[in-house]
């Protein structure tokens, strides 16, 4: 009425302007105006058609506005607009979200929000309805975890996590529901109509450890990796244990009488649920494993396999009733290994980025609506429930996992402190499962529900709030041993599997199986089938190569985005050579890549992407990285013809970064020009390092190949190194000096040669005299020499690969 | 198998040096005869006879663990031939688990002995250090079920290992100061952070059904 009102105002006077006003004024009048059917009274005034048309006449508006047509997926910008900004806010604080778990805040942030919609509209704001929750918001957090779960370590403890999974779950659940009977039992609190049945039904929701709220609260506290993984695995695994229960006790609730098949028929529901999930998740794994093996062509929607499969995956589970949390996760933990190797790098991080993006604002919302949907008129308040609930949870959790962790000490190799338990203990918490769960209670069976909702919430609310804040002081104050957050080294892993090896032939030795048989077991069975389904281009792997050429990868994009590199080669050049072929470039290509390069190597750095809907052209630094990797091999070849001497390894960089620290507008001396005296160039000259006629070719950054193609190359012409070790000084044992040729007709590219060596000393020719003479100009203190700069990026980079 | 009583003097003699329990001597004793074919010693060869490890790529290595006189704790260095039960007795020892009443030293001991094993086994030409030489060889020996991978990217991998190890050891090098290996105890730097002494075991206590199915 209010709308027509001013319409008609505005009809009479026919003025534009007015109108629009009106438009803006009255959302949805307008249209509403426009669709309404029945002559309106407003529109007296207007010439009507004498059989009374529907539709009556109205102006052309030049601004409409209208709302319920974007309404939904309005609201979820907003409200995921609010969440990340929300985040924003509290890192802004930097000392805030070390000592309060993002999760406590932002549940604030929802009770605030929640009390403001409460309080204007005076109804209960929207509750996060469990389907959302469970189809939509719940999958990529997991989905985040499985796939970038250490699996080792997960495997390594596996028999324990499975036995706090399922036993530790079991006895919570029983136990709370028992106990919580036990108290509904003593006539004064007035919860005598709560039965049996509905107590185990409370129990087995409430007993559910959250992996949602573990990773918000663990991820700040870096505990060592192993009880990490003891907790997080537990609360993912649990999810079956949960599924059954919660289904079974809700079925059991319903039914009229139960018969001991029914019992029985249970515990069999929880070995289809677990296994199916998993089966489920293997399945799709190695599907999407094997998709991936024929996308090197389309490249672009690569990541979309990753994450359609998983999601089908987790669907399709829930679609059977099934865990679908463990079909995810088995999803994700088989299709990592294989995807990984076929995807390119570029989808590997767009993967990984994305993911990570997904599941952050998954938590962040489920964190506000958690805080949202606590505010409204679901709940009734009744003391002695709500403390008992609380206490049997924290009481039965502890006397769980001590009781637990006898007998699980006795089979593993090392055993769990008391520390570690207790960890263990105070970071069951519980999060947003069984906050969804208890909304799903079916009312009719359940008539106190709002009773369960206001205990429910009080006990995650305990959990992520007191045991969330507290747990960081905890560990700090135990001294549990934190995670080391070392750079990946290449020792490292040399050392790892080398152990691998001694411990399996030892137990061969002993005629023992150990894990590292079946592990052993596995893998021969992975080499010999499922790598070669599954992997396009499949060599045997080594983890040790793997990690180094991820190493050296870094390296060189590090380099790259320093700003080393001021050129931009065009994506024309570098489009030239088949990623996925190794086959030497023949030398026409190779003058054409040489005069491309030559061409733009002074240009600013800029995108030059060709895009196009189906490839995108290597990104500019990503064929910068590749550009270093191929300098990097070839400047010692190129040295050599020059007789200079370059060092390969990270003395590269430490001699690059030398250049690096240069105030940016230094100019590099005409001499580094000139031909025969470079050494290692990169922002440099024209012509002269371009002699990469010999070849290279085989850009791709993976050592091995590029290798192979420094392998065609034609040999190197002698070289003379020395490789002193112990010898020069204590005669002892014998000549270890390797000669150049050795070293250097071996096709090389790697030569650990070091200009201000590390490892005995070098003597070559030329080097130490063109270095210096051919540093740029600027500072002095970086050209004294080439170990202070490598000391200095040595102090950065603890491990340099 | 039978009372304590009729257990010979030498078995418990055995049970006292290295440590291990009555029924594991038993299950070792009956391995030792099952790899040296009844015979009372063992030679390189024997180890044929162990089929699973012909897939290790560093077989070699451990096989010549077995005969190092180091492990075996008779001298400083050098091959022994043959080795008995009770050499083989203790080479086993190295790999049992730790006891929780153990004390700090005992542990640390223990520890120590593990490693040295390990550092044995690299250490090839018995210097005390790992040089360069013995690096690449046992990363090339490693990696050597890879057919597609070429010495050269072994040895490359060696070198930067190599380097990373003389970084940790021994920091800011001055340019010309020579690193000449890596000692035992910087050996035992690089394995500070890990639990390598934990996971440095064979669980013996299952070894009796396996025997069975052997």
């Amino acid at each position: 009425p209010s709308w027509g009102g001013t319409a008609l105002a505005v009809q009479r006077c026919r003025c534009p302007l007015a109108l629009l006003f009106a438009g803006l004024l009255a959302p949805g009048a307008v249209s509403e105006f426009a669709l309404a059917p029945s002559p309106d009274p407003a529109s007296a005034g207007t010439p009507q058609a004498p059989n009374g048309t529907p539709f009556p006449e109205s102006r052309l508006h030049v601004f409409t506005l209208d709302y319920p047509h974007v309404q939904i997926p309005f609201e979820i910008t907003l409200w995921i607009l609010l969440a990340s900004l929300a985040k924003i806010g509290f890192h802004l604080y930097s000392k805030l979200p070390s000592i309060v778990p993002e999760s406590c805040l932002l549940i604030l942030v929802g009770l605030l929000l929640g009390g403001i919609i409460f309080g204007a509209e005076e109804k209960s704001p929207p509750v996060m309805k469990s389907d959302v929750f469970f189809l939509y918001l719940l999958p990529p957090i997991v989905l985040d975890a499985g796939y970038f779960m250490p699996t080792r370590l997960f495997f390594e403890n596996f028999g324990t996590i499975f036995w706090y999974a399922v036993v530790g779950t079991l006895w919570n659940s029983i136990g709370i529901g028992i106990s919580l009977f036990g108290i509904c039992q003593i006539e004064i609190f007035g919860l005598t109509d709560i039965t049996l049945l509905q107590s185990l039904l409370f129990g087995s929701l409430i007993s559910a450890v959250d992996p949602v709220a573990v990773l918000a609260v663990f991820e700040n506290i870096h505990v060592n990796e192993q009880l990490y993984i003891l907790v997080f695995g537990e609360s993912l695994l649990n999810d079956a244990i949960t599924v059954v229960l919660y289904n079974l006790f809700k079925n059991f609730c319903q039914m009229h009488t139960i018969e001991t098949i029914d019992i029985f028929a249970g515990i069999a529901k929880f070995f289809v649920v677990g296994i199916g999930g998993v089966l489920i998740g293997i399945f799709l794994g190695f599907v999407a494993a094997f998709t991936t093996r024929f996308t090197h062509k389309i490249r672009v929607i690569e990541p979309l396999f990753v994450f359609l499969y998983s999601y089908l995956s987790y669907v399709t589970a829930e679609m059977f009733h099934l865990s679908g949390i463990m079909a995810i996760i088995a999803c994700a933990m088989t299709m990592n290994k294989y995807v990984e190797e076929n995807v390119s790098q570029k989808s590997y991080t767009t993967i990984k980025y994305f993911m990570k993006m997904l599941s952050s604002v998954s938590e962040t919302l489920i964190f506000i609506f958690m805080g949202v949907s606590t505010v409204g008129k679901n709940h009734e308040w009744n003391w002695a429930f709500v403390s008992f609930t609380l206490l049997f949870c924290l009481i039965w959790r502890a006397l769980g996992v001590i009781v637990l962790t006898q007998i699980i000490n006795k089979f593993r190799t090392i055993p769990l402190t008391f520390k570690d338990q207790f960890i263990i203990a105070y970071g069951g918490l519980r999060g947003a499962i069984c906050f969804s769960l208890v909304f799903l209670l079916p009312v009719a069976v359940i008539p106190r529900k709002k009773l369960f909702i206001t205990a429910t919430i009080v006990v995650i609310f305990f959990t992520v709030f007191i045991q969330g804040i507290t747990i960081r002081p905890l560990v700090e104050f135990l001294d549990v041993k934190r995670a080391n957050k070392k750079q990946p080294a290449v020792s490292e892993e040399i050392y790892s599997r080398f152990f691998d090896h001694v411990k399996a032939g030892i137990e061969d030795v002993c005629g023992h199986w150990g894990h590292n048989f079946w592990k052993d077991k596995f893998k021969k069975f992975d080499n010999k089938f499922l790598r070669k389904l599954l992997i396009r281009e499949n060599q045997p792997k080594s983890s040790i190569v793997s990690l180094y050429k991820k190493l050296e990868i870094k390296n060189a994009i590090e380099m790259a985005e320093s700003g080393m590199i001021s050129t931009a080669p065009s994506s024309a050049s570098l489009n030239d050579y088949v990623e996925d072929k190794v086959r030497p470039l023949s030398p026409g290509e190779m003058d054409n890549i040489r005069e491309i390069l030559t061409k733009n190597l002074y240009q600013i750095r800029h995108r030059t992407m060709s895009y196009n809907r189906h490839s995108l052209a290597a990104d500019a630094s990503e064929k910068q990285a590749k550009e270093i990797l191929i300098r990097h091999r070839h400047s010692l070849r190129e040295s050599v013809k020059k007789s200079h001497s370059l060092s390969r390894h990270k003395e590269d960089n430490s001699k690059a970064t030398r250049f690096l620290s240069l105030p940016k507008d230094t100019k590099l001396p005409e001499k580094l020009r000139i031909r025969n005296k470079t050494s290692f160039r990169v922002s440099d000259s024209s012509d002269s390092d371009l002699e990469l006629a010999t070849t290279v070719l085989n850009l791709k950054p993976r050592a091995r190949k590029i290798l192979r193609g420094q392998s065609q190359q034609q040999p190197l012409q002698q070289f003379r190194m020395e490789w002193r070790n112990e010898v020069e000084d204590h005669n002892g044992r014998g000549d270890r000096r390797e000669t150049a040729d050795q070293a250097l007709s071996s096709i090389g590219y790697r030569q650990p040669l070091l200009p201000r060596p590390r490892f005995g000393t070098l003597s070559e020719e030329n080097l130490t005299e063109d270095v210096r003479s051919t540093r740029p100009m600027p500072p002095p203190r970086l050209v004294r020499q080439a170990s202070e700069a490598e000391r200095c990026t040595n102090k950065s980079q603890i491990n340099p690969y | 198998m039978g009372s304590s009583s009729s257990v010979p003097a030498e078995v418990q003699e055995l049970a006292a040096k290295t440590g291990f329990t009555l029924e594991q001597i038993e299950h070792l004793h009956r391995r030792f005869k099952h790899i040296s074919g009844d015979q009372p010693t063992i030679r390189k060869e024997s180890f044929d006879r162990i089929p699973d490890l012909e897939f290790n790529p560093i077989r070699s290595k451990i096989v010549r663990a077995f005969f190092d006189r180091r492990n075996l704790r008779q001298a400083q260095g050098g091959l022994a031939d043959e080795i008995n039960f009770e050499d083989f007795l203790t080479i086993m020892s190295y790999f049992r688990p730790m006891e929780m009443n153990m004390d700090e030293e005992q542990l640390d001991c223990f520890r120590k002995e593990k490693l040295k094993f390990l550092f044995h086994m690299y250490d090839a030409d018995n210097d005390g250090k790992i040089s360069l030489q013995e690096y690449r060889k046992v990363v090339e020996e490693l990696l050597s079920r890879n057919p597609h991978l070429e010495k050269e990217s072994a040895r490359s991998i060696a070198d930067g290992a190599m380097m990373e190890a003389a970084s940790i050891c021994v920091g800011q090098m001055e340019p010309d100061q020579v690193y000449e290996g890596i000692t035992f105890e910087d050996f035992l730097k690089m394995w500070q952070g890990s639990d390598i002494d934990t996971k440095m075991h064979v669980r013996f206590l299952n070894m009796e059904t396996i025997a069975h199915c052997h």
